[in-house]
C-alpha cells in the first residue's frame, strides 16, 4: 500500500473522532494562553517592584494599555499580580489534568478499543490461509503494538502537528508583540535545531537497530545454553559457548559505542543552540532595555520565558518524524488484516438441514496451497454414515488437508465435497462446522478452567452436559481426582496434565456440540507410545454412531477402522481393512514391518524395496 | 503529551524488551486468579494466573550492593576518576551559567550600560555555556561507556558462570528467568551506573550550587524556596508510588490481552469449527474495555503528577515575588531588584532536580533489585568440580557400566532411583522401558554425570565416576536428548559442535558411517543449511539424523540416547532405524526406547517401575515370562 493511501485511510479513521480531537485542541489553546499569562504576570510583577522602588518612571502596562489603579498600595499591587499568577497556575494545572484525562479517554477507551475489537473480530473470521502465512507473534503484534501505532497517528501525529502549528501562532504572536526584530533574531537558530533533530534520528536509528540485533543474538545464546544444556554438557562445549558469547558481547559493546558517540554529542549541541538564542536575547534585548526601548520584566524576562516554552514545543518535533514513520508502518499491518479477504464465505441461500446423518462424499478433489504444486490430486472417497475411515500417509502427503476440506477451512480448487449429498459450499457455514468435531495433534487447551475448556463450543452448556462428554472421553475420572475438579485451572501456572489427559479433554471439547462427523487429525502422535492406549480406549466409545475420519501414522490407531486409505503423492494408492492391506505388498505392509507388526527379520528386505519406493508409485 | 502506556510499534520490540515486560507483569502479590476490580467478574476466554514465584522489581538501597557495583568499575578507575571530575565541574557550571545570565541583566543591562559592556557580558555567558555543553559531551560519553563496559564484563561473567551451573539449576529454572539475569537485570544495573550514579551527583551538585548562589544573594528568600522543596519531594514520592501500582495493574491487564490473542490464534481451527467467532469477539471487546479502564486509572495518576509539580514551581515563584516585593517596598531593606531576577533563574535550577531525583530514586531501587539478583547468581556455587585426585579414565576405555545399589532423588523427600544395580558389558545395548516417571531418564543422566548418585556406586570400567575428570568423561560419554536440540547456526556447526574447527570431511564421514550421506543432498544448502531459531529447512527426521551424527563425531565409547517419539514418514523412519543401528554398533549404549525395533534388538531390556528394575532380560525371554514387560508390549502393539 502506498503511503498516501495509508494516510488517506488513517485520516478517515481519525475523522470518526473529529469532535473529541477538536475539543482537545481548544483545551490546548487555553493551556497555552494560560502559560503565556503566567509568564507575563511574572514579568509584570518585576516591573511593578522596579517602578515602586523608583528604578523606572512610568508604571508598567498591565493589559491593553491599562495600569493598576494608583489607589492600591504598591505591595497590594504586587499581591494582586502574585495572586493572579497563582490563580492562573492553578487553573492551568486543573486544565492540564483534564486534558490528560480527556486525551486518555479518547485514546484508551475509544480509539484503541474500537480498533482492537475490529481487528480481533476480523481475525476470528479470517481463513486459515492467513494464519498459515503468519507467525503467532506477528499476529499478536497486529492487535497490540500495531494498533497502538495506528492510533498514534491520531494523538501523536495529527494532534501534535496541530498543537505545533498552534504554538507557532500563539508564541510568535506574543513574541512579535513584544518586539518584532528581537523575535526574528532570537529564532534564527530554530530551523537549525529542527534540521539537526531530523538528521539525528536518521543517523541514530540504524545504530539502534544494530544494537537491538546484537542484543537479540545475545539472548538467543543464553536461551540455547539453557535449552541445550544436555548437549553442551555432554559435549564438554562450555568453553566454545563462552567464546561464542564473548564475540556477540563484544559486538554489542561495539554497536553501543557508536550510539554513545552520537547521542552524547546531539543533546549538548541542541542545548548550546538554545543558549545561543538566549545570548542573542541578552545582547540585543539587553541593549534595548538599557536604552529604554524595552521594559525589563514585561519585556526581556517575559521574552526569555516565552522563548523557553517555545523551544520546548519545538523539541517535540524531533520525535514527530519517528512517530509518523512508526504509525504508517503499524497502520499498514493493521489495514492488511482489516482488508484481508474472507476466503470462505456463507453462501447466498444457505442450506440448513433438520438432521445430519454424516454421509461424506469427496469427488475428484484437487487442492493446492501454492500455484503449481497440488497437494491433493483427484481424490475421491465415499464414507457411509457411522463408518470409521483411517488415513495413512507420510508427512506432507495431504492427510490433514483432506480433513480441512470438510469444515471448509479451505475450498478445493477442483472437485466437490458433499455431506449428506449436499455440496459443503451450499451449507450454512455455522451448521456445517458445528456438525464436525475436530481433534488435532496438539490438544491446544486454553488457560482457563477444565469446564470452560470443554464448554468452548457451547458456552451455555450445563455442568451435567460437560460431565457427560467428559465421561464419554474417559476424562471424568481423572478430572474428579484433581483438587478443584472441573474448576481446575490449566495453563502456565495452573495444573499440568499429561499429554494423554490433555488430549482426552480436547476430545470432550469436540463432543460438546454432539457432532455426527468426527475428524481426528493424528491425535496420538505427540504422545508417548506407553500412554497411547489411554486415548485409543477413550476413542472406542466416542466414535460409536459417528462418521469418523482418523489420520494416524501409527498402525495401532488405524487397525480397528472399517476402511483404511493410504495417501501418497496426493492420491489414494491403497484402500482396504488392516487385515487386507497387511498381506498386500505396498506402503501399508512396509509401515507394518517398520513398526513391528510383522516379524522383525523382514526389515532388511523391506529396506531394499523402500529404496525402490518410487517405482511402486 | 504522553498518554501511551504500551509502546507503539512493538513489532520492533526486541526479545529483551518482551522479557522485560513479561517480568514486569509478574511481580504481583500472590492472588491466584487476577480478577478485575469490577463487581461482576469478566467473562473471558483466557484467565491468566499470576506467577507464584514472581521476582520483586525493587529493593531498598543497600550500601553493600552499591559498594560492589562501584567495585565493578575498578578496572576502569581512570575513566571513573575523570568522570567524577567532570560531574563536579558540571554541578558548578550549571548554576554558574544561570548566575551569569542574571548578572548580565542586573549589571550592564539594568544599569543602562553601553552596548560594549552588554556584549562583553553576553559573550561571557556564551563562553560559559559552551564550556558547560562541552563538559556535558564528555560527561555523557564517559558515563555511557563506563556503564556499558561494566555491564559487558558482567554479562561475560554471568554467562561463564552459567556454563558452570549444575544440571539441577537448569532443571529448576525457566529459560525466561535465566535470560532476564542477562538482559533486564543487567540493563537495570546499567541504568544504575550510567544514569543514577552520576546524574544524581550532577543534580545534587546543581541544587547545592543554586542554593549557594541564592543564599549569597538573599538568605530569607532562599528559605522560602527551601520550604517548598519537601512539598515537591513528597508529592513526587506519593504520586510515583501510586503510579507504580497502577502501572502494574495495566501490565497485568495487558498480559491478559496478549495471552488471549495468543491463545485465540492457536485455537483458531477449534474456534472456527465450533462457530465461536462472535462469542470470542464479544469477550475480547469486553476485555479491551476493561483494559482501557486500567489505563485510565493510571492516566488519572500520571496526568496529575506533572501539572502538580509545575504548579508548585510557579507557586514558589509567586511567593518569591511577594516576599521580595515586601522587603523591597515596606521593610525599607533596599533589596536590590537584581536579587529578584537572580532568583527567577536560579529557583528553576533548584526545583527541576527534585523531580528528576525522584525518578532516579525509583530507578536506583530497580537497579538494586537487578544487582542483587545478578550478584546472588554469581555467588551461587557452581557444579561440583573434579575431585583433587580425579584421574582421567584409563585408556583404552572399554565402556563397561556398572550400577551398584545406586540411589538418587532430585529432592531429599522423594527417591527417583532406589538401590538400583545392573551391569552393561562393553558394546551392549541396554533398552530402558517403563511408564513416564519410572526413572528412565534419571538413570541415563547419572551416567553422563549430570547428577551424582546419593548413595551406591556408579562405575565406568571399574572406576568410580566421582573420581573421573569431567573432561575425559565428556570424551567417552555422548548424549542424544529426546528433543533433538539443534544449535542456531548451520548443519555443519551442529555436527561438529563437539570438535569445533574440524574439517567438513569429519562431518561427511560421520553421515557416511550412519548411512545417511543423502541427507546433505536433501538439505537446501547442504552443510550450510541454517538450523535452530533461524532454520526452517530442516525436517524432524533430518534433525534426528543430525543429532546422531553429532554424537558419532565424538566417537564415544558410551552413548546415552533418548529416542524421539514424534512421528516421521516411513522412509525417514527406516533411515533413522538404520542410522541408529549403526550408531549403536560397538558402543555401550543406554537407550530410553520408544521404538519396538530398538527394544526388540536390545541385548538387555531393563523394565523400570518407581525407581526399581522390575524385570530384565531379552525381548523373547520377557515375552515368555508374560509379566510387566509383556503387558507393556501389548499396549504398544495390540488393540
Amino acid at each position: 500500500m502506498r503511503n498516501t493511501v495509508v494516510v488517506q485511510r488513517l485520516l478517515r479513521i481519525a475523522y470518526r473522532y473529529r469532535f473529541q480531537c477538536l475539543l482537545l485542541l481548544v483545551m490546548q489553546t487555553l493551556l497555552m494562553g494560560l502559560a503565556v499569562a503566567v509568564v507575563q504576570l511574572g514579568g509584570l510583577g518585576i516591573d511593578l517592584v522596579r517602578y515602586h522602588v523608583g528604578s523606572i518612571e512610568s508604571p508598567p502596562v498591565m493589559f491593553a494599555g491599562r495600569t493598576l489603579p494608583a489607589t492600591i498600595s504598591p505591595l497590594g499591587q504586587v499581591a494582586i499580580v502574585s495572586l493572579l499568577m497563582i490563580v492562573a497556575a492553578i487553573i492551568r494545572m486543573l486544565l492540564n489534568w483534564a486534558y490528560a484525562l480527556y486525551a486518555g479517554d479518547l485514546v484508551h477507551r475509544r480509539i484503541v478499543v474500537d480498533l482492537r475489537s475490529e481487528v480481533y473480530a476480523k481475525l476470528q473470521r479470517l481463513s486459515l490461509r492467513f494464519y498459515d502465512s503468519q507467525a503467532t507473534g506477528s499476529i499478536i503484534n497486529r492487535v497490540t503494538g500495531d494498533v497502538q501505532s495506528t492510533r498514534a497517528f491520531v494523538d501523536g501525529v495529527l494532534i501534535q502537528l496541530s498543537i505545533l502549528a498552534l504554538s507557532l501562532v500563539v508564541y510568535l504572536t506574543f513574541l512579535l508583540r513584544i518586539h518584532v526584530l528581537l523575535t526574528v533574531v532570537c529564532l534564527a537558530t530554530t530551523p537549525l535545531v529542527w534540521w539537526l533533530s531530523l538528521r539525528f534520528s536518521r543517523i541514530v536509528r540504524p545504530l539502534y537497530d544494530a544494537t537491538r540485533r546484537s542484543a537479540d543474538e545475545l539472548i538467543l545464546r543464553v536461551a540455547e545454553t539453557s535449552d541445550g544444556v544436555t548437549v553442551i554438557k555432554s559435549l564438554g562445549r562450555q568453553q566454545a559457548e563462552i567464546d561464542q558469547f564473548n564475540v556477540v558481547n563484544d559486538q554489542l559493546q561495539g554497536h553501543q559505542q557508536a550510539v554513545f558517540h552520537t547521542v552524547s554529542r546531539f543533546g549538548p549541541t541542541v542545548q548550546f543552540l538554545t543558549q545561543v538564542n538566549l545570548v542573542i536575547l541578552l545582547l540585543y534585548g539587553g541593549h534595548l532595555v538599557s536604552t529604554d526601548q524595552l521594559p525589563l520584566g514585561t519585556g526581556l524576562i517575559v521574552f526569555a520565558g516565552l522563548l523557553q516554552q517555545f523551544s520546548n514545543q519545538v523539541a517535540n518535533l524531533s520525535s514527530l518524524a519517528g512517530t509518523i514513520q512508526q504509525s504508517l508502518t503499524g497502520a499498514r499491518r493493521v489495514l492488511e488484516v482489516l482488508d484481508a479477504e474472507e476466503e470462505v464465505a456463507q453462501p447466498a441461500k444457505p442450506w440448513v438441514p433438520t438432521a445430519v446423518t454424516g454421509r461424506v462424499e469427496i469427488e475428484g478433489v484437487w487442492f493446492e496451497y501454492e500455484d503449481g504444486s497440488p497437494i491433493l490430486k483427484d481424490v475421491s472417497l465415499t464414507i457411509q454414515p457411522g463408518q470409521r475411515v483411517g488415513i495413512l500417509g507420510g508427512v506432507g502427503e495431504g492427510k490433514s488437508t483432506l480433513l480441512s476440506l470438510l469444515p471448509r477451512f479451505y475450498d478445493p480448487q477442483c472437485g466437490i465435497v458433499k455431506i449428506d449429498g449436499v455440496d459443503v459450499r451450499q451449507w450454512d457455514l455455522t451448521t456445517l462446522r458445528r456438525s464436525v468435531g475436530l481433534v488435532l495433534q496438539e490438544p491446544l487447551l486454553l488457560s482457563n478452567t477444565i469446564a470452560a475448556n470443554i464448554a468452548f463450543g457451547n458456552p451455555h452448556a450445563t455442568a451435567d452436559q460437560i460431565r457427560e462428554v467428559a465421561r464419554m472421553a474417559a476424562a471424568d475420572s481423572f478430572i474428579q481426582q484433581t483438587v478443584d475438579g472441573y474448576e481446575t485451572m490449566l495453563g502456565q501456572f495452573g495444573m499440568s496434565l499429561s499429554g494423554g489427559q490433555r488430549q482426552r479433554l480436547a476430545l470432550a471439547r469436540a463432543l460438546i456440540t454432539n457432532p455426527p462427523i468426527l475428524l481426528l487429525d493424528d491425535p496420538v502422535s505427540a504422545i508417548d507410545p506407553e500412554t497411547e492406549h489411554e486415548i485409543l480406549a477413550a476413542l472406542k466409545s466416542v466414535i460409536q454412531g459417528r462418521t469418523t475420519l482418523i489420520v494416524a501414522s501409527r498402525l495401532s490407531s488405524l487397525r480397528q477402522c472399517d476402511k483404511i486409505v493410504v495417501l501418497s503423492g496426493g492420491q489414494i494408492v491403497q484402500q482396504g481393512t488392516h487385515d487386507e492391506l497387511i498381506d498386500e505388498p505396498g506402503i501399508y505392509r512396509d509401515v507394518a514391518i517398520v513398526q513391528g507388526f510383522l516379524p522383525h527379520e523382514s526389515v532388511d528386505s523391506i529396506e531394499e524395496s523402500e529404496r525402490l519406493g518410487g517405482v511402486r508409485r | 503529551m504522553n498518554v501511551l502506556k504500551e509502546k507503539p510499534a512493538s513489532s520492533r520490540r526486541s526479545i529483551a524488551q518482551a522479557f522485560r515486560r513479561g517480568d514486569g507483569s509478574q511481580s504481583v502479590a500472590p492472588s491466584p486468579v487476577a480478577s478485575p476490580t469490577s463487581q461482576t467478574p469478566l467473562a473471558t476466554m483466557v484467565r491468566t494466573m499470576v506467577d507464584p514465584d514472581a521476582e520483586s522489581q525493587q529493593r531498598p538501597l543497600s550500601l553493600t550492593l552499591i559498594r560492589r557495583l562501584w567495585g565493578l568499575m575498578d578496572p576502569y578507575a581512570r575513566k571513573r576518576r575523570m568522570l567524577v571530575i567532570l560531574v563536579l565541574a558540571r554541578a558548578a557550571q550549571i548554576p554558574l551559567v544561570a548566575w551569569a545570565i542574571g548578572a548580565t541583566i542586573n549589571g550592564p543591562i539594568t544599569n543602562g550600560g553601553p552596548i560594549g559592556s552588554i556584549a562583553l557580558a553576553a559573550l561571557g555567558v556564551l563562553a560559559l555555556g559552551a564550556a558547560q555543553q562541552l563538559t556535558l559531551v564528555f560527561r555523557q560519553l564517559l558515563a555511557l561507556q563506563l556503564g556499558e563496559s561494566v555491564i559487558h564484563d558482567l554479562r561475560g561473567r554471568l554467562f561463564s558462570h552459567l556454563q558452570t551451573m549444575p544440571m539441577s539449576y537448569f532443571a529448576n529454572t525457566k529459560t525466561g528467568r535465566i535470560i532476564s539475569r542477562i538482559s533486564s537485570d543487567c540493563d537495570a544495573v546499567r541504568v544504575g551506573v550510567q544514569d543514577v550514579m552520576f546524574v544524581t551527583m550532577v543534580q545534587a551538585g546543581q541544587m547545592i550550587g543554586a542554593a549557594a548562589f541564592m543564599g549569597y544573594y538573599d538568605l530569607p528568600l532562599l528559605l522560602v524556596i527551601l520550604a517548598f522543596s519537601p512539598v515537591v519531594w513528597m508529592i513526587g514520592r506519593l504520586m510515583r508510588n501510586r503510579l507504580s501500582v497502577s502501572y502494574r495493574r495495566v501490565q497485568e491487564s495487558f498480559s491478559r490481552v496478549t495471552s488471549t490473542i495468543a491463545e485465540s490464534v492457536s485455537v483458531i481451527r477449534v474456534t472456527q469449527v465450533m462457530a465461536r467467532e462472535q462469542v470470542n469477539a464479544q469477550m475480547f471487546h469486553d476485555l479491551t474495555v476493561d483494559h482501557a479502564g486500567y489505563n485510565m486509572a493510571s492516566t488519572r495518576q500520571s496526568g496529575l503528577l506533572m501539572p502538580l509539580l509545575e504548579l508548585t514551581g510557579q507557586l514558589a515563584l509567586a511567593l518569591v515575588l511577594m516576599v521580595g516585593a515586601y522587603r523591597a517596598l515596606l521593610d525599607g531593606d533596599a533589596m536590590p531588584i537584581g536579587n529578584l531576577i537572580q532568583f527567577w533563574f536560579l529557583a528553576g535550577l533548584f526545583f527541576s532536580p527534585i523531580q528528576a531525583l525522584g525518578n532516579q530514586y525509583d530507578q536506583a531501587l530497580t537497579a538494586m533489585a537487578g544487582a542483587e539478583r545478578v550478584f546472588r547468581f554469581l555467588d551461587q556455587t557452581p557444579q561440583w568440580t573434579d575431585l583433587p585426585d580425579a584421574k582421567p579414565l584409563a585408556q583404552p576405555v572399554a565402556g563397561r557400566i556398572e550400577f551398584r545399589n545406586v540411589s538418587f532423588g532430585y529432592t531429599k523427600e522423594r527417591r527417583v532411583l532406589d538401590e538400583l544395580s545392573f551391569v552393561a558389558s562393553p558394546g551392549q545395548t541396554i533398552a530402558l522401558v517403563g511408564e513416564t516417571g519410572s526413572g528412565k531418564s534419571t538413570l541415563a543422566s547419572l551416567v553422563a554425570r549430570f547428577y551424582l548418585p546419593d548413595a551406591g556406586e556408579l562405575l565406568i570400567d571399574d572406576q568410580d565416576i566421582r573420581g573421573v575428570t569431567g573432561e575425559s568423561l565428556s570424551q567417552v560419554v555422548s548424549v542424544v536428548p529426546q528433543q533433538n536440540f539443534l544449535f542456531t547456526g548451520t548443519v555443519r556447526d551442529n555436527i561438529l559442535a563437539g570438535l569445533v574447527g574440524a574439517p567438513d570431511e569429519v562431518a561427511l564421514d560421520a553421515l557416511e558411517a550412519l548411512g545417511c550421506r543423502r541427507l546433505i543432498a536433501d538439505l537446501p544448502q547442504g552443510l550450510d543449511t541454517l538450523t535452530g531459531a533461524r532454520g526452517a529447512g530442516v525436517s524432524l527426521g533430518q534433525r534426528q539424523l543430525i543429532c546422531f551424527a553429532r554424537a558419532l563425531v565424538m566417537n564415544p565409547r558410551i552413548l546415552i540416547l533418548d529416542e524421539a517419539t514424534s512421528a516421521v514418514d516411513t522412509l525417514t523412519e527406516l533411515r533413522i532405524q538404520r542410522a541408529l543401528k549403526r550408531l549403536l554398533a560397538g558402543r555401550t549404549s543406554l537407550v530410553i526406547a520408544h521404538r519396538l525395533s530398538t527394544i526388540q534388538s536390545a541385548d538387555q531390556i531393563l523394565v523400570l517401575s518407581q525407581g526399581k528394575i522390575v524385570e530384565r532380560g531379552q525381548h523373547d525371554e520377557l515375552i515368555q515370562k508374560d509379566a510387566a514387560y509383556a503387558s507393556l508390549y501389548r499396549k504398544f502393539t495390540a488393540h
